[in-house]
């Protein structure tokens, strides 16, 4: 069940976002896709989730040739950056979206659905929101929202595109330990996308730094921090630990 | 509080507010404000009963609820058939959309007049369209059918116009999340995508339905004007001043005149109650 | 590599038939009665046509719509102008109301804006008596017609005008005020560079429906051949004295002024798009 890509090509109109991609990770790892914004991170968890295609390459999980599972029948929990929260739904029809779009058979009912939001909600710990509005929350709250939703559908895997790119410091650092919590108590593949590699060093287990396209280099944050491969790496680590 | 108080106006550095208010004022005065109340203070010179009897007269019934049903029903229409029109000049690329989407304005930019008799004629039984189906027994023509057809004209730009612009912005990620979540097409389009559309929809609709329950000249022509089948009122309020009616022909445009300021008040409701939700 | 759909993007049968149902209403509804119109025209060849155009009547009909739309389309940018102005420049009480009431006209029918006006200055109106005794015709005369289209054209300036101004702020005027520029140098020289195509847009939307507009000028205008017949009103008596090929070549002048007036609009629309109302990018 190890998540496997390999030499991914992605070119958009002008420039090529991914230039001969591929990593290996194991079930249940935590990985970080970090960068400066245009080294097509954002890119690379898009195509895992279904939401863009690779010119070639392939993509391997769970004994599934990725590629060709559409987006829907992936289950590949997908967090935005902008949340992407149903403005028009309360927080526990966005939070039950998932189970509800089934089909008939494969739906739960009705009860099930209901017993599972309120896990959820007390996961992300926001009881007692159910009929809220997305507009009646704070960014953190809206954040975790998008966490519980995408993790409704039990998800194969998680993908997070910045997920704390938009919060205060304060509550960055709080959601951090949580969902490095979180990922613990379920054990699903989680790959995340951030600028921060502070933030990528602190939460995951393996690490690409990605620049341009490729990946410099990809490893534990200790080997990425301890022996910088390309002068690229050791000036990303230099410049932001510097700030 | 200052101890100005109230103030009309915050303090401004710049020149010209009293001119230009000032004729801003007399003019929407004189132009629209006292009209509109001559027109309000006339059908009471023949009393409230004066009025009732206009306005319950069977002939006046029909003619008012053929304009609201009419109307009501082409702006139905329009809500169907607008949504699609907009999607596809949106999110669709094809030779030709250019025009198609320039070409939506015309029932703005043609003259109502004309509009009137070119419908008339096309569906009339030996117009392009009125002729097929003559042969299948329908009539368009000079029937109620004919004024929702042309009410449905004059309505179409509201409902596409109104659409556009909110599903060029309409950011994709609701959508992708949606599909990330299992739905299929069809479920993040009536789940996600509609939704998030309905209040420019209900919006383009209302304001279809005010323009075409006024609507004049594209309608009298391929309407027929059959007194209690195919009259609409604002007919009537010109046969009731062509019979010097005066008080009859505005007691007809004051209920028309209510009605707008209904539709008014509703948008205005409707914007409101959007604005607080999101 | 196989052909892979995106999950933002249609079937592609689904594609091709909501484009079909969109090209269908289109070509229905606003295709075919534009082509008809040409069609019946030249019906009997482009020489009937052109005696209909030719005639006396039809003459006397475009010279009163150009007069028309010469007195009230000034007027009304003039107004539009000074109520931006005021609106976009200025905070003040009321002005939300202000705003509703500006735009008031578009939802009146046609038929009630011409009714106003026969209400006071009619034989049986206000003013009607002591009209008639001064021996001043408003109804059933020129004047009544562009009262009436005034009234109908009253708001297309100003609604254009008012959000492109709000959105253009007021630093640049009030720039020019503090290095000392009279108000109306500050007018001339800032504002109205920044505004030109938003007023031309809003004047040529304007123009259309002033030579347009049927039902209020059909209300106040008595129908008098040769005097007080528009082209619309023109339009209408041919038509109902079934001189169809002189009703259709009267009503596609005017049709091909619509069409002249969405090209302008769609130029417009196009190559100055950031220098008119929001609304209308797209």
């Amino acid at each position: 069940m190890s998540l496997v890509v390999d030499s991914i090509v992605k070119k958009f109109e002008r420039f090529p976002a991914l230039n001969g991609v591929s990593l290996t990770a194991p079930q249940g790892a935590f990985l970080a896709l970090v960068g400066p914004s245009g080294s097509g991170k954002t890119t690379l968890l898009r195509i895992l989730g279904g939401l863009e295609f690779p010119d070639s390459g392939s993509v391997h999980f769970a004994d599934l040739n990725w590629l060709d599972v559409p987006a829907r029948d992936r289950r590949a929990g997908f967090v935005f950056q902008q949340y992407a929260l149903f403005k028009h739904m309360t927080v526990e029809k966005n939070i039950a979206f998932g189970l509800t779009v089934r089909a008939k058979k494969l739906r739960p009912p009705k009860e099930e659905i209901a017993r599972r939001v309120e896990e959820l909600l007390a996961l992300v710990q926001l009881e007692g929101y159910n009929k809220r509005y997305p507009s009646q929350l704070s960014g953190g709250q809206k954040q975790r929202v998008a966490l519980a939703r995408a993790l409704a559908i039990e998800p194969r895997m998680l993908l997070l595109d910045e997920p704390f790119g938009a919060l205060d410091a304060k509550v960055r650092k709080e959601l951090r330990g949580w969902l490095r919590a979180i990922h613990e108590r379920m054990g699903i593949t989680t790959v995340f996308v951030t600028h921060d590699q502070e933030e990528a060093f602190a939460l995951a287990d393996l690490v690409a730094v990605m620049n341009a396209g490729k990946i410099e280099q990809y490893g534990t944050p200790q080997d990425v921090r301890r022996a910088p491969k390309t002068p690229f790496v050791a000036d990303f680590i230099e410049v932001q630990a510097g700030i | 509080m200052s101890a100005a108080g109230f103030r009309f106006r915050n303090p401004s550095a710049l020149p010209g507010f009293g001119l230009s208010l000032g004729f801003t004022v007399f003019y929407l005065s004189v132009i629209v404000l006292i009209p509109i109340a001559a027109l309000i203070v006339r059908p009471w010179e023949i009393g409230f009963s004066g009025f009732w009897n206009v306005i319950s007269d069977p002939r006046v019934l029909a003619a008012l609820r053929l304009s609201f049903g009419g109307a009501a029903i082409a702006a139905v229409i329009n809500a169907v058939t607008g949504p699609i029109v907009a999607w596809v000049l949106v999110r669709y690329n094809f030779p030709g959309k250019r025009l198609l989407d320039a070409l939506i304005d015309l029932p703005f930019a043609l003259p109502t007049a004309v509009a009137g008799i070119a419908l008339s004629q096309l569906y009339s039984a030996n117009g392009w369209v009125g002729e097929p189906l003559s042969h299948l027994g329908i009539r368009i023509a000079y029937t109620p059918i004919g004024v929702i057809i042309a009410l449905t004209f004059i309505g179409l730009p509201f409902v596409v116009r109104t659409l556009q612009p909110v599903l060029n912005d309409l950011s994709r990620d609701p959508e992708e999340a949606a599909a990330t979540l299992g739905a299929n097409r069809w479920q993040t389009i009536t789940r996600v995508v509609l939704p998030s559309l309905m209040p420019a929809l209900l919006t383009g609709a209302t304001l279809a339905f005010a323009r075409a329950v006024g609507e004049y000249g594209s309608v009298i022509f391929i309407a027929g004007n059959l007194p209690t089948v195919s009259e609409i009122a604002p007919l009537l309020i010109v046969i009731k001043l062509e019979q010097y009616d005066y008080a009859g022909a505005a007691a007809i445009g004051v209920v028309m005149l209510a009605a707008s300021f209904a539709v008014i008040l509703a948008l205005n409701l409707l914007q409101n109650w959007i604005g607080k939700r999101r | 590599m196989k052909f892979r759909r995106y999950p933002t993007q249609d079937h592609p049968l689904s594609r091709i038939a909501l484009s079909l149902i969109a090209i269908g209403v289109v070509t229905l509804f606003l295709v075919l009665p534009l082509a008809t119109v040409f069609t019946e025209a030249l019906r009997k060849g482009l020489g009937v046509a052109w005696e209909a155009l030719d005639d006396p009547d039809a003459r006397a009909a475009v010279r009163l719509t150009l007069i028309t739309a010469a007195i009230a389309v000034p007027l009304n940018a003039v107004f539009g102008v000074a109520a931006s102005w005021a609106i976009a420049k200025f905070d003040f009480k009321g002005k939300q109301f202000l705003t509703t009431l500006i735009d008031l006209p578009f939802s009146i029918s046609p038929v009630v804006s011409g009714l106003i006006y026969v209400l006071i200055f009619g034989l049986q109106g206000w003013f009607g008596e002591s009209l008639r005794e001064a021996n001043v015709k408003i109804i059933f005369a020129v004047p009544g017609i562009v009262l009436a289209t005034i009234f109908i054209t009253f708001p297309f300036v100003a609604r254009e005008l008012i959000p492109l101004m709000e959105d253009q702020g007021r630093d640049e005027e009030e720039a020019a005020t503090s290095l000392g520029a009279s108000g109306w140098d500050t007018f001339m020289r800032v504002t109205l560079p920044n505004i030109r195509w938003g007023l031309l847009y809003g004047v040529l939307l304007c123009n259309a429906r002033a030579m347009g507009e049927f039902g209020a000028v059909s209300v106040v205008s008595g129908h008098i051949r040769g005097l007080t017949n528009t082209m619309p009103l023109h339009v209408e008596v041919l038509y109902n004295d079934y001189q169809f090929v002189g009703a259709f070549a009267v009503a596609s002048l005017l049709a091909l002024l619509a069409l002249v007036t969405l090209v302008l609009k769609s130029l417009l629309e196009w190559r100055f798009a950031d220098d008119i109302a929001a609304t209308h990018r797209h």
